[in-house]
C-alpha cells in the first residue's frame, strides 16, 4: 500500500487554490492601502447625500470579496470531488468520503430549514443571517458526526482504542501495518504515540462533548432558573442569601474545585454523588412547579400531568443518582437500570455547579426587570400564584437573552470539558475526548504535531460555531 | 462666529417638504408636501397624533435625519438661506446657535455625568468662544431667567439631583444660552405633571416674548397649543391638512380631520349631554398603506367615492380668512356648523347600593435609612393618609392627582397587593384591608379588577390574546370546560368590539387601543363589580381615547360596575365621572360630586389643577394660577397642611395655622368634603376658574 498524499488525484486543484489564496491576500492588502487614497468625483446633492462611483477602494473591496468566494469555491470543490473519488483523492478525499452521512444530513437539514424558514419562528429567522447559518452549519456538523459515530458506528475508520504495531507517531496517510482485508487501509490523520488512529479518536471524541456539554448546560440552566426567578421576583433577604452564595461559588477557583472533586478521598466520601442528588433535583422541581402553577385551576388535568411528569422524571432521577457502588443506594439494584460512570458524573456535576451561578445572575437580573411590567401586576391582581407569574409570565419574556446565553454557554462548557480532559480530571486516561487527546499529543508536539492538532481544530471549530450561532440568534432576535 | 443678521422675512420657511425613510424593503414616506412659515417672534404649533410625522419635520429642520432618512423634495429655508446648500460646518454653527431644540425627556438631553453649570457654559464657549468667566455669568443669568430657585446651587449640581420640572427648565436654559432665533420644542411637557407643565408652558411663553424667539411647538395636545401658539398647523398621516391662525382653526375649522379631532376630546367647559364625545372610526393608516387621494378619506364622515379617493389634493385658501389653508376638496360644500350626529344616548342606570367603603384607610411604608444592613434610623413614608369614601353600584368615582399623590398605593391596597396599615376597606359586608391577595377568595378577587395604564405593557407579549383572557377565566373559575371558556372568551372579545379573529393574535400585532380593549376584556372576565382603571387612556392617541372611554362607560352601564377612574386629566374626569376625589401627597383634599368639585368653592389645590389643564376651546377663559415649585417628596412632607408650600391662599388663614396643623375634613353642603383651614367666607368668595365667554 502506498501512503496517501493530502490531495491525491485532486492535486490539480492545488495550484488554483494557491493562486486564489495569494490573490486574496494581495487584494486584501491593496484594499487597506486604497483606503488611504482620497476619493474624487463624487457629487453632493442638496440634501447632503453624497453619491459617486465606488472608487479605487470600492473596486478593490469588491475584488477581494470575489477572490474570497473563489477560495471558498475551490475548497468546496475539494470536498465534493473528494467525496466522489474517495481514497484516490488523497487524505482529503478519504476524509470527505468518510463524512458522507454527515454531508447528506446537513444538506437535508439546510434544504428543509431554508424551504420552510418563514414558518419556523426564531429558528427560521436564523437562516436570514449568514453568520448564523455558518455557525449553525459548524455546530450541526459535529452534532451529526457525534450521532453517526456514537449511535450507528459510522464515519470513524478504526476502533478508538485499537493499537496497531508499527503505527506509533506515523504521519497522516500512512498505510496501516498488517491490515486485514476488511480493515480500513490507512491511518488518515496518522497515529498517536500509542499507535492509535488520530482520525477515529477525533471523531469518537465528539460523542463525549456533544453528549455532555448541552446536557450539562441544560441542567445548569434549570438550577439557575429555579433559583434565579425567586431571587429576582421576591428580592429581599432571599435574594441576598442566594446572590451571596452565587458570588461565593464564582469566587472559588474552578480548577482547584475540580481537583478537589476528583481526589480519591473526596470521591469515596461520596461528595460528588451528594452534589448530584442536590443538583439533579432542580429539573424535577422545575417541571413540577411548571405544571402545577399552570393547571392548578383544573385539578383533574393537573394530577394527570403531574403524575406523568413526576413519575417518569422521578424514576430517571433516582436511577441517575443512585449507584450500587457508591454511597447513595436509593433504588434496589433490580430497578436501577443504568449508572453513569463515576468519572463522567464528576465532570457533569462540576460543570453544572460552576455554570449555574452565572445563569442564576442573568435570570435574576431579567426577572427584576420584567417584574415591574404591568402584565405581571395584572397577573398579581387576578390572584395568580408567585410561581405561575415567574414561570409563565416572566420566564417566556426573558427567553431572548437566555437562548443566546445558552448557545454561548455550551461553548464555554465545551472548553471546560476540554480543560478537564487536558488535566486528566474525571475522564479515564484512555478516553478519546478532545481534551485528553490534546494532552496526550502535547508531549511530542515539537516532533509530531498531528496527534494534538486534529482534536484542537475540532474543539476550535465547534466552539467557534456555537459563538457564531449565538451571534446570529442575537442579531435576528433583536430585529423582531 | 456671527449670527445671520439683517433679514426681515420669515425665520423659517418650509416649502413643499417631503421626507422619506428608506428600509431594506421599501421607501416609507414620512412627510409629504409640507409647507409652513414661521415669522420672527411667532409661535407656530404643529399638532397631530403619534406617527403623523411632526417630529420628522423637526428633525428635518435640524438636518438630522439619520442614515435612513432623506429629504426627497421641497426646501427648508432658514432666514432666507436654503439649508440643504449649507456645508456641514455651517450647519454645525446654526444648530444650537441659531436653532435650538428641546426634547420630551429632559434627562435624555442632559449629560448625567456633568454638572449643570459646566453643561450650560459649554454652549457659548463653543459657539462664541467666550471666556470661562463670561460664560459662567451668562449661565447664571439664564438660570435665573428660567426661574429656578437658588441659581448658584443649581449650577453646581448634577442633573439627577433635580426634579423632572427643574431638569426641563435647565434644558430650556441650555437652549436659550445662545439666544437662538428659532426654538423647536418637541412635546416639551409630556413627561411632566399638569401643574408643573402649566408652569413650564408659562415660562416658555414669557421667555419667547423676552428674547423675541420664534417657536415651533410640537404637541399632540390641542389645549396646550392654544395656550402657547399664534398659529397652528394640523398634520395627519404625513401631510399638513390645515394651517392658519389659532382663532381661525379653532373656531372656523375647514378640514374634517380637525373637526373630528375637536369632537373627540372632552372639554371641561362644555356639557357632556349637549356635546358628547364622537370617536373617529377606524385606525391610523400605516405609512406604506396610505389610501389614494385623501389620507383621511376612509375615516371621514364627508367621504365621497370617486372624488376623495383620487389623485393629489392640494392645499386651498379658505375664503375670508387670512393665511388659512386646508386640504379638503369639499371645503365649500360641507356645512361646518352642523352639530355632530349622535346616536341616542343610553340613560345611565341609577346609582345603587354602597359597594365599596373605605374608612380612615392608612398606608405607611417604612424605609430603612441604611438599606444594606437594615439598621439605622427608619423613615416612614405616608403614602395614604386617612382615606375615607364610599363608592356605589354603577357609579364612576374619579380619583385625581399628580404623580406621588398616593393613587397607585391606594389601588394596590384595594387590590390586595399590599395590606393597609390602619383603617378599614369594606367590600359589601366583608373587611378586606388586611387580607392579602393570596388569602382572598376567588370571588373577592374576580370582583375587584384593574385596567392598566400602559397599553404596550399590559399584555404578556409571549401569549396569544385569547389565551390570556382564557387564563383569567380559568383563575376565576368561570366556565365548565375548555370549550366553554373559549366560547366565553370570544363573547368577551365581542363585548369590547374586537373581531373574534384576534383571539389567535399575539399582542405585538395589535395597536395600542386594541391592546387596551383586550385589557378591559380581561378585567371583566370574572364579572367584576369594581374596576379600577389606572389612567386607561392617557397613553393613547386622542382619536382612540374617545372610543376606549365610551367603551368603558358602555360596559359599566351594562354590568352596573363601580368604576374607580384614576386620572390626572380633568377634562376626561368631568366628562365621565359622577363623583370626584382629589388627592395630594396621600391626603384626600376634596371629595364631592363632579359639579361640586368643578365649581367654587374649591380646595386651593383643585383650583390650581383646574387652571393648569390646557383646554382646547377659544371661548373658555381661564384664570391663570401658576403653582410655585414642585410637589414635595412623600419621604419628607411639609409640616401641617400638605399643600401649604405651594398654596396661594395661605395668607388668608390667620396665625400660620397651615404650617402647624393638618386641616380637618370639613363637610360643606351636600356631602362636599374639603380638607382646608380656609374660612367659610373665603371659600365663598372664590370665583370659577373656567368661564365660558358669553357668545
Amino acid at each position: 500500500m502506498e501512503p496517501l498524499t493530502w490531495t491525491g488525484n485532486l492535486s490539480f486543484l492545488n495550484l488554483p487554490l494557491q493562486t486564489a489564496a495569494i490573490l486574496f491576500f494581495i487584494l486584501a492588502l491593496l484594499q487597506i492601502l486604497a483606503g488611504f487614497v482620497p476619493q474624487r468625483g463624487s457629487t453632493i446633492y442638496h440634501d447632503s447625500t453624497v453619491a459617486g462611483g465606488p472608487g479605487l477602494h470600492g473596486w478593490s473591496a469588491r475584488l477581494t470579496l470575489w477572490s474570497f468566494y473563489l477560495v471558498l469555491l475551490i475548497c468546496a470543490a475539494f470536498l465534493v470531488l473528494g467525496m466522489l473519488m474517495g481514497t484516490s483523492g488523497g487524505i482529503i478525499g478519504a476524509v470527505s468520503r468518510q463524512f458522507v452521512p454527515v454531508w447528506v444530513a446537513l444538506a437535508i437539514t439546510f434544504f428543509l430549514s431554508l424551504r420552510y424558514r418563514r414558518r419556523l419562528g426564531l429558528y427560521g429567522k436564523l437562516f436570514d443571517s449568514t453568520i448564523g447559518m455558518v455557525g449553525f452549519g459548524l455546530v450541526m456538523f459535529w452534532v451529526f458526526t457525534a450521532i453517526f459515530a456514537g449511535v450507528f458506528d459510522m464515519i470513524y475508520t478504526h476502533a478508538p482504542l485499537e493499537q496497531a504495531s508499527g503505527m506509533k507517531n506515523k504521519l497522516p496517510g500512512t498505510p496501516m501495518n498488517g491490515a486485514e482485508a476488511e480493515d480500513f487501509q490507512w491511518y488518515l490523520f496518522g497515529g498517536d504515540n500509542l499507535a492509535r488512529d488520530v482520525f477515529s479518536r477525533m471523531v469518537v471524541g465528539s460523542v463525549t462533548v456533544i453528549l455532555i456539554a448541552p446536557l450539562a448546560t441544560i441542567f445548569a440552566f434549570m438550577v439557575g432558573i429555579t433559583l434565579g426567578l425567586p431571587a429576582g421576583y421576591y428580592g429581599g433577604r432571599l435574594d441576598t442569601v442566594l446572590s451571596f452564595s452565587a458570588n461565593l461559588i464564582l469566587a472559588f477557583p474552578v480548577i482547584l474545585l475540580f481537583y478537589l472533586l476528583v481526589t480519591p478521598e473526596i470521591r469515596e466520601s461520596g461528595l460528588p454523588n451528594y452534589m448530584a442528588v442536590v443538583l439533579f433535583v432542580f429539573p424535577l422541581i422545575f417541571l413540577g412547579v411548571l405544571i402545577n402553577s399552570r393547571f392548578h385551576t383544573q385539578p383533574q388535568k393537573n394530577t394527570l400531568f403531574l403524575v406523568l411528569a413526576l413519575g417518569i422524571g422521578g424514576w430517571l432521577y433516582l436511577t441517575l443518582v443512585s449507584d450500587q457502588s457508591s454511597v447513595i443506594r436509593l433504588l434496589p439494584s433490580s430497578l436501577d437500570f443504568f449508572n453513569i460512570p463515576g468519572g463522567i458524573l464528576v465532570v457533569f456535576v462540576s460543570v453544572v455547579f460552576v455554570n449555574s451561578p452565572t445563569v442564576f445572575r442573568i435570570v435574576r437580573g431579567l426577572a427584576m426587570d420584567i417584574k415591574t411590567r404591568d402584565y405581571v401586576a395584572a397577573a398579581q391582581t387576578r390572584g395568580e400564584g408567585p410561581w405561575y407569574i415567574m414561570l409563565w409570565e416572566i420566564l417566556p419574556n426573558a427567553r431572548g437573552p437566555l437562548i443566546v446565553d445558552f448557545c454561548l454557554r455550551i461553548g464555554y462548557t465545551t472548553i471546560l470539558l476540554g480543560t478537564l480532559g487536558f488535566f486528566g480530571l474525571g475522564l479515564p486516561p484512555e478516553s478519546p475526548d478532545w481534551g485528553t487527546t490534546i494532552n496526550d499529543g502535547r508531549k511530542l508536539l515539537s516532533i509530531f504535531p498531528h496527534p494534538a492538532l486534529a482534536p484542537a481544530l475540532a474543539l476550535l471549530s465547534l466552539v467557534l460555531g456555537l459563538n457564531l450561532l449565538a451571534d446570529g440568534l442575537r442579531e435576528e432576535s433583536l430585529k423582531d | 462666529m456671527t449670527k445671520i443678521t439683517d433679514y426681515d422675512g420669515p425665520v423659517l420657511e418650509i416649502d413643499k417638504l417631503s421626507i422619506s425613510f428608506f428600509t431594506r424593503l421599501r421607501e416609507i414616506p414620512a412627510v409629504m408636501d409640507f409647507s409652513v412659515a414661521v415669522q420672527p417672534g411667532e409661535a407656530v404649533g404643529l399638532v397631530g397624533e403619534s406617527g403623523c410625522g411632526k417630529s420628522t419635520v423637526a428633525l428635518g429642520v435640524m438636518q438630522d435625519l439619520g442614515v435612513n432618512g432623506r429629504i426627497v423634495g421641497g426646501s427648508i429655508k432658514f432666514k432666507g438661506r436654503d439649508m440643504s446648500e449649507m456645508t456641514q460646518e455651517e450647519l454645525r454653527d446654526i444648530r444650537g446657535n441659531e436653532i435650538a431644540m428641546i426634547y420630551q425627556e429632559p434627562m435624555a438631553s442632559l449629560n448625567p455625568a456633568m454638572k449643570i453649570g459646566k453643561q450650560l457654559m459649554e454652549v457659548p464657549m463653543i459657539h462664541e468662544g467666550v471666556s470661562k468667566e463670561e460664560a459662567h455669568a451668562r449661565a447664571l443669568e439664564v438660570v435665573t431667567d428660567v426661574k429656578l430657585p437658588d441659581p448658584k446651587r443649581m449650577l453646581d449640581s448634577y442633573p439627577h439631583q433635580l426634579s423632572g420640572g427643574q431638569q426641563q427648565r435647565i434644558v430650556i436654559a441650555l437652549a436659550l444660552m445662545t439666544k437662538p432665533s428659532l426654538l423647536i420644542l418637541d412635546e416639551p411637557t409630556t413627561a411632566l405633571d399638569v401643574t408643573v407643565e402649566a408652569a413650564v408652558v408659562e415660562l416658555v411663553k414669557d421667555l419667547g416674548k423676552k428674547y423675541g424667539t420664534s417657536m415651533l411647538f410640537i404637541s399632540h395636545n390641542l389645549g396646550l397649543v392654544l395656550e402657547t401658539c399664534d398659529r397652528l398647523c394640523v398634520m395627519y398621516s404625513g401631510e399638513a391638512v390645515e394651517r392658519g391662525s389659532i382663532e381661525d382653526v379653532f373656531d372656523d375649522m375647514r378640514h374634517p380631520y380637525t373637526q373630528a379631532l375637536f369632537r373627540s376630546i372632552p372639554l371641561p367647559g362644555a356639557d357632556k349631554n349637549a356635546r358628547p364625545l364622537v370617536a373617529i372610526p377606524g385606525n391610523f393608516p400605516l405609512p406604506h398603506e396610505r389610501p389614494d387621494g385623501c389620507n383621511f378619506g376612509p375615516r371621514c364622515n364627508y367621504y365621497m367615492e370617486g372624488r376623495c379617493d383620487q389623485g393629489y389634493i392640494p392645499m386651498d385658501e379658505v375664503e375670508g380668512n387670512e393665511r388659512h389653508v386646508s386640504r379638503c376638496l369639499r371645503m365649500t360644500e360641507i356645512d361646518w356648523d352642523a352639530p355632530p350626529e349622535v346616536a341616542a344616548k343610553a340613560e345611565k342606570p341609577a346609582v345603587g347600593e354602597v359597594v365599596l367603603k373605605m374608612d380612615h384607610l392608612k398606608k405607611y411604608y417604612e424605609v430603612a435609612a441604611n438599606a444594606l444592613f437594615g439598621g439605622g434610623e427608619k423613615r416612614v413614608v405616608k403614602a395614604n393618609e386617612t382615606l375615607s369614601f364610599e363608592a356605589r353600584e354603577s357609579e364612576t368615582l374619579a380619583i385625581v392627582g399628580e404623580s406621588g399623590c398616593g393613587k397607585s398605593t391606594f389601588a394596590k391596597v384595594l387590590m390586595g397587593l399590599e395590606t393597609a396599615t390602619d383603617g378599614k376597606i369594606m367590600m359589601g359586608d366583608e373587611e378586606i384591608q388586611d387580607v392579602a391577595i393570596q388569602d382572598r377568595s376567588t370571588e373577592t378577587i374576580s370582583s375587584v379588577q384593574m385596567v392598566f395604564q400602559n397599553p404596550f405593557d399590559t399584555l404578556n407579549p409571549s401569549m396569544t390574546v385569547g389565551r390570556q383572557i382564557i387564563r383569567a377565566l380559568e383563575v376565576f373559575g368561570v366556565g365548565e370546560s375548555d370549550a366553554d371558556r373559549r366560547q366565553r372568551m370570544l363573547k368577551l372579545l365581542d363585548l369590547v368590539k374586537l373581531p373574534r379573529a384576534f383571539a389567535d393574535r399575539m399582542p405585538r400585532q395589535l395597536s395600542g387601543g386594541q391592546k387596551q380593549r383586550v385589557g378591559i376584556a380581561r378585567a371583566f372576565a370574572g364579572d367584576a363589580r369594581i374596576v379600577v382603571a389606572d389612567e386607561p387612556v392617557s397613553a393613547l392617541d386622542v382619536s382612540v381615547q374617545a372610543a376606549v372611554t365610551d367603551l368603558l362607560m358602555e360596559i359599566q352601564r351594562e354590568n352596573k360596575t363601580t368604576l374607580l377612574f384614576i386620572s390626572h386629566d380633568l377634562s376626561i374626569v368631568r366628562y365621565l365621572s359622577d363623583r370626584v376625589m382629589v388627592m395630594y401627597l396621600g391626603h384626600v383634599v376634596e371629595l364631592g360630586t363632579t359639579d361640586q368639585v368643578f365649581a367654587p368653592p374649591y380646595h386651593p389645590y383643585t383650583e390650581a389643577l383646574l387652571s393648569a389643564v390646557p383646554i382646547a376651546d377659544t371661548s373658555v377663559e381661564k384664570e391663570h394660577i401658576v403653582l410655585e415649585g414642585d410637589i414635595p417628596s412623600a419621604m419628607n412632607p411639609p409640616p401641617g397642611c400638605p399643600f401649604q408650600t405651594r398654596c396661594r391662599w395661605k395668607d388668608k388663614v390667620a396665625g400660620g395655622l397651615c404650617e402647624q396643623k393638618v386641616p380637618p375634613v370639613r363637610t360643606l353642603e351636600d356631602k362636599h368634603q374639603i380638607k382646608c383651614h380656609l374660612s367659610e367666607e373665603v371659600l365663598a368668595s372664590m370665583t370659577p376658574v373656567i368661564k365660558i365667554a358669553a357668545e
